[in-house]
């Protein structure tokens, strides 16, 4: 179950999207969820869905990864979907059980919502799967580089080593969770039976020596890093240098018309 | 040859719930600019503390150690000493900073502030030096342990050290991964001329040295080269060193009237040594 | 008589997820009581995953693992129950220390089968006695002691629940000489005290030579050979082509051999080497 999780998992491919300049990609992002939330009604929605499913194909990620991420996020899709149901005021009443109602106009917004919430899905692994994790943390550090200016140079810094460092250890982290967890159970640990507190307290035997473990991680790590001549950023380059491209300008140009559309859509309907 | 690491009279202790342990006693140590010197020891021999006073992550409490003529007790000298000498350690997935291959080699280069032209350079020779340049895109935790440390030592062969340490990189790994790092330090050493310092406690990779010490309690006790060290079997095994089973089947002949020698480390080696000890009896 | 049998075992990881796993296809062998099988191949091989099926860690996705002529998961919900039977010992077990006491550690394992008062007490102290951990290392912090006593400690946590069987992946990894040597003979010292039956995987054939009674291995998830250690070893080149090889000295027999030297090639072990060598030496000296 563990391993299921993919966060961070970079794609390789060449696609148009993975060609596009982190940055840009970053700020469409935040663009194109804006957008998802202003879409207004079924129209604009259905054409953010459409503009997102051609984001998803021209990414050339198989289609089955995207799946995979919304299969983590599936039981809070159903239950915005139910909530939602019963929410939803107009139209034709459909069935009415106890307090609750349930009406055409609640199935509409159901499904309003739930697509809502999958589009922000879809659109944020798009960027995680294109996008290396490193690429992703110099991005940030680049976008925030205004920051610098106001005498958060370091912390600027220290955030983006964090990222990379948080991004690389995660699979290590939980490929030694899940030795450990098999390490006590083969002792005889129960770890699927009990209360809550008796989970938690099952918890120890695998928190404690994961603990310790990232610690000595941590402390070999800094060393290492000493020896590679690492001194808090100060004077550091890059090797990889972002530049913007005619790529850039025409993913640009595609999420501005398709934002002008949703913003028409909105005001027109 | 010139040296290019001189340990004098070196001294280290360290205080733990206040006593005072001497992990290194007043040793002195020379390596040759180019040399490729191994050093065996058990688990609290002191060679890891030797190995991190090398590059200057350990000061020494007594005494000097110059590299290149650089004291690294000065602390003005400190990042030119660690680019000078490059560590590599034990865990191959604890030096590793970035999820990409080719992104974490340049980690090294980057801190040096050089060019984005000049890194991209470094990088590409560096991967290629340890064999791992087609994997320059992926990201460690898919790769084995053997390939994770050979990134480790591209990592550090970017900043073009004048000397690598090794501190057991060995130990984790599958004998598969064994013979790659020990293959890839010979080929750094013959064809780059770096000079290469590895600390290991298996025996087999001390083989290809041009020079063994071996240190016991803080202290060298033996030092030469291998098929002269490999000779004193008795000694090795009283300070929990093994020896490799071509010499142990050599020195347990020895034992029981054999003429042999046991300063031999090859198979066939070992096979010529036997055969003409049957030979000689014979006559 | 037969302790484990496994059946046509096969694991594959369900999924095409990232990382990689070494799958398992249709392995079966027999493991009898109070023997000591080696098991050896590659890393990738399908060991790691093999062993994790003898305890019912991994369930197979098919086949069966019967333990005394039972099969392990006829009831799911005591699956816990075999293992106590079945001791796994990881690799790097040192890692799983987590109690504040190298006592309380000790007893984690035996109390979790539910035992407690004067029982889990002798019973922790019998264990300590036969792998060799000090009384007074016993109300002190497992973290405060070498890596090779961590190892030992680890080790006696799981040896203390009394496994009939017990398995260890690479007990020796990353050790120096003398901690090898001690794990050795913690392994041999329990099997002579309590009779176990004995798994162990290795990269080191020397090692193997001179423990394992019968050698079990493993190419690209399947079982390529299983028979005694002289039989395996003496097919010293299909060993090679799946990327292992034969003991050190076997080499230097094969070597001696080519060179035109009469000797036997099954020498696997330093002391039959130098028995053969001296039979040999004898045989001139009277011809």
């Amino acid at each position: 179950m563990l391993k299921d999780i993919t966060f961070g998992q970079y794609f390789e491919s060449n696609s148009l999207i993975h060609r596009t300049d982190p940055r840009v990609k970053i700020v469409l992002m935040i663009a194109l969820i804006v957008f998802i939330f202003v879409s207004g009604n079924m129209f604009s929605l259905l054409l953010s869905a459409a503009f997102v499913l051609l984001v998803l194909i021209v990414s050339r990620v198989p289609f089955k990864m995207y799946l995979k991420n919304m299969k983590a996020i599936l039981p809070v899709l159903i239950f915005t979907a139910i909530i939602n149901l019963f929410y939803g005021e107009g139209g034709t009443v459909l069935l009415s059980f106890w307090k609750l109602t349930v009406t055409t106009g609640g199935i509409y917004r159901s499904f309003f919502m739930a697509l809502r919430i999958a589009l922000l899905i879809f659109v944020s692994s798009a960027l995680t799967y294109t996008t290396t994790p490193n690429d992703l943390t110099d991005a940030i550090e680049k976008l925030l580089t205004p920051l610098k200016f106001i005498g958060l140079k370091s912390a600027v810094h220290t955030l983006a080593m964090m990222m990379t460092i948080a991004l690389r250890f995660i699979p290590t982290l939980i490929e030694e969770a899940e030795k450990i967890m098999n390490a006590q159970k083969a002792r005889g640990a129960d770890l699927e039976s009990g209360g809550l507190v008796q989970r938690v307290k099952a918890l120890i035997p695998i928190l404690i020596p994961l603990l310790i473990s990232s610690v000595r991680r941590a402390s070999d790590l800094a060393e290492a890093m000493e020896c590679r001549c690492y001194n808090g950023g100060e004077g550091k380059t890059r090797m990889k240098q972002m530049h913007t491209s005619l790529t850039d300008i025409w993913v640009t140009v595609a999420c501005v018309l398709y934002g002008s559309f949703v913003v028409l859509l909105n005001i027109l309907l | 040859m010139d040296n290019l690491i001189e340990v004098k009279n070196v001294t280290y202790e360290y205080t733990d719930e206040e006593t005072v342990h001497t992990a290194v006693k007043n040793l002195s140590l020379n390596i040759k600019k180019g040399s490729f010197t191994v050093i065996l020891g058990h688990n609290g021999s002191g060679k890891s503390t030797l190995a991190k006073m090398l590059n200057g992550l350990n000061k020494p409490t007594l005494g000097d150690i110059l590299v290149d003529g650089i004291n690294t007790k000065d602390e003005a000298n400190e990042l030119e000493v660690r680019r000078k000498v490059g560590m590599v350690f034990q865990n191959p997935d604890n030096q590793l900073v970035a999820s990409i291959v080719e992104e974490d080699v340049a980690f090294g280069p980057e801190n040096l502030g050089l060019e984005p032209s000049v890194i991209r350079q470094r990088v590409d020779e560096a991967l290629k030096a340890v064999d791992m340049y087609e994997f320059r895109k992926s990201t460690p935790h898919r790769l084995s342990g053997g390939q994770k440390q050979r990134i480790a030592i591209a990592g550090i062969i970017a900043m073009q050290p004048l000397c690598l340490v090794l501190d057991e990189p060995t130990a984790m790994l599958d004998p598969k991964g064994r013979a790659e790092i020990v293959s890839t330090l010979i080929k750094l050493n013959h064809e780059k001329g770096i000079t290469v310092i590895l600390i290991t406690h298996y025996m087999e990779e001390a083989e290809k040295a041009d020079r063994v010490v071996v240190m016991n309690d803080g202290e060298i006790i033996s030092d030469g080269a291998p098929s002269e060290i490999f000779k004193n079997v008795e000694q090795l095994k009283a300070v929990g060193l093994d020896v490799p089973q071509t010499t142990e089947l050599l020195y347990n002949l020895q034992k029981n009237g054999f003429s042999v020698s046991t300063n031999v480390i090859s198979i066939k080696e070992a096979a010529c040594e036997i055969a003409s000890a049957l030979h000689s009896e014979e006559k | 008589m037969s302790v484990l049998e496994v059946k046509n075992l096969t694991h594959t990881y369900s999924g095409n997820t990232p990382f990689v796993n070494d799958a398992v296809s249709n392995v079966s062998f027999t493991v009898e009581k109070g023997e000591i099988l080696g098991i050896i191949g590659h890393t990738g091989s399908g060991k790691s995953t093999l062993v994790q099926h003898l305890n019912g860690l991994l369930k197979p996705t098919d086949g069966q693992v019967l333990f005394s002529g039972e099969d392990i998961w006829e009831n799911p919900k005591e699956i816990r129950k075999i293992r106590s039977k079945v001791g796994l010992v990881f690799q790097y077990p040192e890692y799983q220390l987590f109690e504040e006491t190298v006592y309380a550690d000790i007893a984690f394992g035996p109390k979790n089968m539910g035992l407690d008062g004067d029982e889990l007490d002798s019973r922790i102290k019998e264990i300590c006695r036969i792998v060799g951990v000090k009384p007074e290392y016993m109300e002190k912090s497992p973290f405060d002691l070498s890596g090779g006593e961590k190892r030992r400690v680890a080790i006696a946590g799981v040896m203390a629940m009394r496994p009939e069987v017990i398995v260890f992946d690479e007990p020796t990894a990353g050790l120096d000489p003398k901690g090898r040597e001690n794990v050795i003979k913690i392994i041999k010292d329990y099997r002579e005290a309590t009779g176990a039956t004995v798994i162990i995987i290795s990269h080191s054939m020397e090692d193997m030579a001179v423990l394992a009674d019968k050698l079990l291995v493993m190419n690209k998830g399947n079982l390529c050979m299983f028979d005694t250690v002289e039989k395996v070893f003496s097919r010293g080149n299909e060993l090679r082509a799946i990327g292992l090889n034969v003991p050190i000295v076997t080499r230097v027999f094969a070597e001696l051999k080519a060179m035109g030297i009469d000797v036997n090639e099954n020498i696997f072990t330093v002391e039959a080497a130098v028995n053969e060598l001296k039979r040999i030496r004898a045989g001139d000296g009277n011809a």
